[in-house]
């Protein structure tokens, strides 16, 4: 049965990941999905060509043959919403990035970069490249302080692999593995959306 | 078409309803009691919503209901709606009842969604903040997507405010990286 349904297993893989995860693109499926297109177009066009060597009104004519290709066309407007959906929804996901983890392509974990076809890493560019610039008219940052800050200085530690002799805001900092460091917030804010690094919770009573 | 992207409007337009063809059809599959590829004029067949909707609108076909709003199903809610396990009988339960509503020709659709989910919201939902793991464990796989959507969103608040009132971080790694640990 060919009626809608390789883009439906294409949607339901997408809805089958975690909610606002990327799973890897699903090339296979998408292929398929269209593939299925191409096959219910090549029906159309056979059912139509019938009924014009019968020298039938194609545009007003209502027989069966209008109808079977009536079915068609509804599979291959139902795949292509499918597939418009997979792609539409992913590439919230990839704008979402750009806002939460980092501005640079590079700078996102790899384990992400790789759940990216070449066109969702250009868009990702292209959209980091509109918001750098959106923010340089405004002269804010719009990406930092996603929540609201307490204190604008916090005490973090290092675990991931960061460049040493990094340039923060009031000076430069040597991120040695495991060293503790006394940071503004807005400096720390990007590394710790990244996971590279983390600041120890405090208990009752003391304050972030 | 505000859902045209709507990752569940494409799903609940999946599930599938019984319909009776007033008009014959050729060259599809869809029938599979066909012998041919084509689709007799009366022949009763099981299409996805998305096709039956648009072929009702052409006046091509008539829908009935499906089988997760038949009797049985009734009688249970009937009996005690708060225990029915109406995910089995359909994940979109109350969203396909919704689309099936205006299309069908029995009226008792919308009464029978709107009690069973007052009877369910009532007492399932509401006891989100009491209800202990067990007895939550117990009748969450029971919960249509919608209703499991309400409780994890209850769920969540309740987590939120929790945290808020005991002073836990608040920078967190990105959720959208996901949870898993990477090994440093």
């Amino acid at each position: 049965m060919m009626y809608g349904r390789k883009g439906y297993q294409l949607v339901k893989d997408f809805a089958s990941g975690e909610k606002g995860l990327l799973k890897p693109f699903n090339s296979k499926l998408f292929d398929e999905t269209i593939e299925e297109c191409e096959q219910n177009h090549g029906l159309i066009q056979s059912l139509i060509t019938k009924m014009q060597q019968e020298g039938l009104d194609v545009q007003n004519n209502r027989n069966a043959d209008h109808y079977g290709a009536l079915v068609h066309h509804l599979s291959l407007t139902r795949n292509k919403r499918c597939l418009m959906a997979y792609v539409h929804n992913r590439a919230e996901i990839v704008r979402d990035l750009a806002w939460r983890v980092g501005l640079v392509l590079l700078e996102l974990p790899p384990d992400i970069q790789e759940k990216l076809t070449a066109l969702e890493k250009d868009y990702f560019k292209n959209h980091s490249k509109a918001i750098k610039s959106y923010m340089g008219k405004l002269g804010i940052e719009l990406n930092v302080d996603m929540v609201p800050p307490k204190d604008p200085y916090i005490k973090i530690r290092v675990v991931g692999d960061i460049d040493q002799g990094i340039m923060m805001s009031d000076k430069t900092t040597n991120f040695t593995r495991h060293s503790m460091h006394f940071l503004k917030r807005t400096d720390a804010e990007p590394y710790i959306a990244r996971n590279q690094l983390t600041y120890p919770p405090c208990l009752i009573g003391g304050k972030i | 078409m505000a859902k045209y992207y709507d990752i569940d409007d494409i799903l609940i337009e999946e599930e599938f309803a019984p319909v009776i063809f007033h008009k014959p059809v050729n060259g599809v599959t869809i029938d599979p009691s066909a012998e041919t590829s084509c689709v007799e004029q009366g022949a009763k067949v099981e299409l996805p919503f998305w096709l039956a909707h648009e072929l009702h609108l052409r006046q091509a076909v008539s829908i009935n209901l499906p089988a997760c709003f038949d009797q049985k199903t009734r009688l249970e809610i009937q009996a005690d709606a708060a225990c029915v396990d109406l995910r089995s009988r359909c994940p979109y339960f109350y969203e396909f009842g919704c689309k099936l509503q205006p299309l069908v020709t029995d009226r008792t659709i919308g009464i029978l969604l709107s009690t069973a989910f007052k009877i369910r919201y009532k007492e399932r939902l509401t006891k989100v903040f009491t209800a202990t793991h067990l007895t939550a464990s117990k009748f969450l796989p029971f919960l249509t997507k919608e209703e499991t959507n309400l409780y994890e969103a209850a769920h969540l608040s309740m987590t939120t405010f929790r945290k808020w009132r005991t002073g836990g971080p608040r920078f967190q790694r990105a959720s959208i990286l996901g949870r898993k640990r990477k090994e440093s």
